[in-house]
């Protein structure tokens, strides 16, 4: 048996590194260190002539981001992918993320952020019991932050891996250090009650409910008309702390216009004994039916850069190396 | 704040058995190493299953668990600093 020592911070034991977490977020912040160098000198009209630059290195360069792309955009455009949808796909990603600087830097004027279904929450928000939040990594993120102003009330604190809670905050801190963001960090012991403790406080809890961080339960699901995998953690919380549950996402239409949409995700609030399970399903279903919808709604909305049908179903596997397998 | 206080075995077990109920853990009860970690490693608990492990413990025994508590790593690093938690907090 292994001995630990009560002060060392106790981890998440080995942690089988999703693919995502060891490529994406680097290539994330190396870009955004270079845009945001040239936007606040240069302005946003020259910063996006650069992005077109970027957007063309990818489409070339980046071999594994494109076959993810070409993985993708089939399924969500419904006919075979051009070298312009690909094109498309990197440049609203190059977009999206160049926005951050100016939405950080809460210049809301240079945007027109269009916000539907604010129904689906007013109330809850209202009510004050806390509700969680769950997006994917599908348009903005940053806008769904900035609409704070928009909709009163909207505090959000995000639950997110450590190693990435990290990395925003050093990011929001270099380019505007009035900006910070309330993170939960997943991978200790308390994390979950972090979260309960905000909750309580009325807050808002969201997080990007669509990749795994390696080991844990996954859900099956249709995406686009093929298999895919969701992980089951994040609904499972959701329903054990007895919370509504609202979608959001923040999609980002071209030039300078974004639309954010609240939807009715599930409501834990009243599940009879028993009942947890099957809500759980119902409400990862309709996550997934979600997904759905706003990936083609927008389909070069999707920041996926990995075979989400491939490498996501591989950990369904992992699970049973657990010494406790759950019933 | 230190848990030393004398363990109890009857607790022990009954903390165990609202574990293994609330988790469905493919376990029984006395089969858990009170020295193994929880978390992680030993019983492969994840935080998920830790604050289902909380609520339990907190409905069943009236006391708070708070996420701001210092303690927390300690009192949920095994099945033994649970259960001397839950003794020397729990309403009489």
């Amino acid at each position: 048996m292994t001995t630990t020592n009560k002060n060392d911070p106790i981890e998440l034991a080995p942690i089988k590194p999703a693919v995502w977490l060891q490529r994406q977020e680097r290539s994330n912040m190396l870009m955004l260190g270079i845009m945001s160098w040239i936007s606040l000198r240069l302005g946003r009209t020259v910063a996006r002539s650069v992005l077109h630059l970027i957007a063309t290195y990818f489409v070339l360069f980046s071999l594994d981001s494109r076959r993810a792309s070409l993985s993708y955009l089939p399924r969500a455009l419904g006919r075979p992918a051009t070298w312009v949808d690909l094109y498309r796909h990197f440049f609203c990603f190059a977009a999206t993320i160049h926005d951050r600087i100016y939405l950080i830097n809460r210049r809301y004027d240079l945007f027109d952020i269009e916000i539907q279904g604010e129904e689906n929450i007013r109330s809850l928000i209202d009510e004050g019991k806390g509700v969680f939040l769950m997006g994917a990594h599908l348009g903005s993120f940053e806008v769904m932050r900035a609409i704070g102003r928009k909709v009163p009330g909207l505090r959000v604190a995000m639950v997110m891996h450590k190693d990435n809670a990290q990395k925003i905050n050093s990011m929001l801190g270099a380019i505007n250090p009035e900006a910070t963001m309330d993170v939960i960090p997943l991978g200790r012991i308390d994390s979950m009650l972090q979260v309960q403790q905000r909750l309580d406080d009325g807050m808002l809890v969201g997080m990007l409910s669509d990749r795994t961080l390696g080991d844990e339960p996954m859900t099956e699901i249709d995406l686009l008309g093929a298999s895919a995998a969701l992980p089951t953690g994040p609904f499972r919380m959701a329903a054990l702390l007895r919370r509504p549950v609202v979608f959001m996402v923040g999609l980002y239409m071209g030039n300078n216009r974004y639309q954010v949409h609240f939807e009715t995700l599930a409501d834990f609030s009243n599940i009879p004994a028993g009942g947890r399970n099957k809500a759980v399903e119902i409400a990862i279903l309709r996550y997934a039916e979600l997904l759905n919808r706003y990936t083609r709604l927008a389909p070069y909305n999707w920041f996926n850069f990995f075979d989400y049908w491939q490498s996501v179903p591989g950990s369904l596997n992992e699970k049973l190396n657990k010494k406790l397998i759950k019933k | 704040m230190t848990i030393m206080i004398e363990n109890n075995k009857a607790l022990q077990l009954e903390v165990a058995e609202l574990m293994v109920q609330a988790l469905n853990l493919d376990t029984s009860a006395n089969e858990i190493d009170p020295d193994a970690p929880l978390y992680g490693d030993g019983l492969g608990l994840d935080s998920i299953d830790i604050l289902e492990v909380a609520l339990v413990i907190s409905k069943r025994y009236g006391l708070q668990l708070k996420a701001d508590s210092e303690n927390n790593h300690e009192i949920f690093s095994s099945l033994h600093n649970l259960t001397s938690y839950v003794a020397a907090n729990k309403a009489s």
